[in-house]
């Protein structure tokens, strides 16, 4: 285990099972102070029983978990130095705004006046001040939830834990709290620990991102890297909008390789990865950067480019698509802004060459 | 609910059949809440009220105490069988295999009274015969009489046999918890008795207090069990029966079904008007709560 005082969680192999079924498999990380930390994945994929493994609402099948170097892994969750906000409020139906928030803190005995006074700030904090006579049920579920956070932050815990905060609410309200929950974390500087299988939602909020599906611990990575340098194949088809496509390694140099895709061979940036000759790769380009180009422009290397057969052109607003296929079958995406020049001329059916620049395809080996 | 082209015909008459089956099956007990008040009793041709029969009843020794008995049985099965039901539906809750565990539960009602009470009877006799074995084998006078026939067996006998009643509605009122709260509580550092007592049980008080009343209830209206485990005592019930059987219906005996029918109906009532406007209550925060969350 680290001693380092700023690492705030730190999972040693947690494991836990139900019965024959593995629900997370020997998973080991750590989270620093401070940081927003998301948990994305797939439905089913382990990330809330991480978080309730680490919040003490269930007990670990093996491993450990330390919050701030103290090993917690048999404590109940009234005796770790965590809080925990939930996918469906839970707020306490009988009890007022106020209440609510200041369970903990009359738990702990905290003098009245004193209660007062924090249940205001912190209602103030979340954007409810002159809330606090209100019932649960009379709030929207936006509101709700920022009462759950209130009465989570008041009692100043260390760590706090979020099961998928904003899954409940529309789509414009969620983005809202997005910012809304970043912008609350930077102040109070606590570690956020954040659940969710919405990509956007994680991209948005998070320092570092982990990705968690089948019980095992994929990836993890600054946002940035999760989303533009995905090492794993799962991460590349799990985040962004990305075209995957398979291959031999037919030879490496440096820090570059060249995949034979039948149809043509192509170099890929590879920093860091170990594959040879006759390894089955494959490779992830986004969608919004590819483009439709001319064959001659992939002479200086540069540019990597592949034939493809154009199918068709799909508006989305903001962006518009444009699917092809590649010789063994497979679709590709293309994506660019709405608002940029198109070349009209392309028709279904019509054979094109798709481009990307060299560095920006990832070499994934798993 | 019904839509619009139901036919308002077929509404009233599912009302008519509905009122028709209570008014079948309550006229009895409100003819005998009628002739309780009349001076003359059952069957006689004039009818003048009275209260005479309440205070015989009232006055009776042995009637007041068979009250007192009666009292002291369901207060002491209210105090057992409801924090054991509470128990049960929380275990229901936890459990994987919730059919088994509610058969289980609710298994002493499929025994007819008669049974349950016969062998519970026997088992009573084996089990105080096995404990004198012990204690004369042993030595010692403290095993002596532990099961004979009493309070302690009656007890038994009674909360064996209101015991699944009070976890049917504990459970259905338990049933719209979430547990989530319960979490939510922990993380607040809430120990998980204080979690239950703090946000658990004001959410599911209603359901308790209302099988703190069905249990009193059965316990007035138990007679075979308590008849047969009884021993030296008798309740309300037990005297009643014997009357009816001994000598007949008389006007202290209309008084006494009285008693315990308007006693029964009253608290029946009340459970069912507070239930209604709770339901009423909760269905209304759901509605609010189930509309479209929007941005605020």
């Amino acid at each position: 285990m680290s001693n380092r005082s700023d690492i705030a969680v730190e999972v040693v192999d947690l494991g836990k099972k139900y019965g024959a079924v593995n629900a997370l498999n020997a998973v080991s990380f750590s989270i620093e102070s401070g940081q927003y930390y998301a948990l994305l994945g797939p439905s089913g994929g382990g990330k809330t029983t991480l978080l309730r493994l680490i919040g003490g609402f269930i007990q670990p099948t093996a491993g450990q978990v330390f919050l701030h170097g103290q090993d917690v892994s048999h404590l109940p969750p009234n005796k770790r130095p965590t809080s925990m906000v939930f996918q469906s409020y839970a707020l306490f139906p009988h009890m007022n705004v106020a209440r609510n928030v200041a369970y903990g803190l009359k738990l702990r005995k905290v003098p009245r006046n004193e209660i007062n006074d924090k249940v205001d700030w912190m209602l103030s904090m979340v954007g409810l001040e002159g809330y606090n006579a209100r019932m649960p049920h009379e709030l929207s579920g936006g509101q709700q939830q920022r009462v759950q956070l209130a009465r989570s932050l008041v009692l100043d815990a260390d760590i706090l834990l979020l099961d998928e905060p904003l899954a409940a609410l529309d789509a414009k309200l969620r983005k809202d709290m997005c910012l809304e929950l970043k912008r609350i974390q930077e102040k109070v500087g606590i570690t956020f620990i954040h659940v969710t299988h919405n990509q956007e939602e994680a991209l948005t909020v998070a320092d570092r991102i982990a990705i968690i599906a089948d019980g095992d611990l994929i990836e993890q990575g600054s946002a940035r890297d999760i989303y533009e340098t995905p090492q794993k194949r799962f991460t590349a088809e799990f985040i962004g909008d990305n075209n995957l496509v398979d291959g031999i390694v037919a030879g490496a140099s440096g820090e570059r390789v060249t995949v034979d895709l039948d149809y043509a061979k192509v170099e890929v940036a590879a920093p860091g990865a170990t594959a040879a000759a006759g390894d089955a790769v494959s490779f992830s380009v986004r969608s919004e950067l590819l483009r439709v180009i001319d064959p001659a422009q992939a002479d200086n290397g540069a540019w990597q480019a592949v034939p493809a057969t154009y199918l068709e052109t799909i508006y989305l607003g903001l962006t518009t698509s444009h699917l092809m296929r590649l010789p063994d079958g497979r679709e590709i995406v293309a994506r660019v802004m709405s608002d940029e020049p198109a070349d009209t001329s392309l028709e279904a059916g019509q054979p094109v060459t798709v481009g990307w620049q060299t560095d920006r395809a990832r070499l994934h080996v798993s | 609910m019904y839509d619009n082209f139901a036919n308002p015909w077929t509404i009233r008459l599912k009302w008519a059949y509905l009122l028709t089956v209570v008014l079948a099956l309550l006229s009895p007990v409100m003819y005998t809440v009628y002739i309780s008040f009349n001076e003359h009793g059952f069957g006689a041709r004039i009818y003048d009220f009275t209260f005479d029969w309440y205070r015989i009843v009232l006055g009776d020794k042995l009637l007041v105490a068979s009250l007192e008995w009666t009292l002291y049985l369901a207060v002491t099965a209210v105090a057992i069988t409801i924090p054991m039901a509470l128990l049960s539906a929380k275990f229901y809750k936890r459990s994987r295999r919730k059919v088994a565990f509610v058969a289980l539960m609710l298994s002493p009602l499929f025994v007819p009274a008669d049974i349950m009470g016969s062998s519970l009877l026997v088992f009573f006799k084996n089990l105080a015969g096995a404990f004198t074995w012990l204690g004369e084998t042993l030595g010692v006078g403290w095993f002596e009489g532990w099961f004979d026939l009493g309070f302690l067996t009656a007890m038994i006998g009674q909360i064996i046999y209101t015991h699944p009643y009070a976890f049917i509605v504990i459970l259905i009122t338990m049933s719209r918890y979430r547990g989530q709260q319960t979490e939510a509580a922990r993380a607040c550092g809430a120990t998980a008795w204080q979690a239950f007592w703090q946000v658990e049980f004001p959410q599911i008080r209603v359901g308790v207090l209302s099988s703190c009343a069905f249990v009193t209830i059965l316990s007035f209206n138990e007679a075979v069990r308590t008849g047969l485990l009884k021993g030296g005592f008798d309740t309300f019930s037990n005297v009643l029966v014997a009357q009816m059987l001994n000598i007949g219906m008389s006007g202290e005996s209309y008084a006494m079904a009285g008693i315990m029918s308007i006693v029964s109906v009253v608290v029946i009532g009340s459970i069912l008007v507070i239930t209604l406007l709770r339901s009423e209550h909760l269905s209304r925060k759901a509605r609010a709560m189930a509309e479209p969350m929007m941005s605020s």
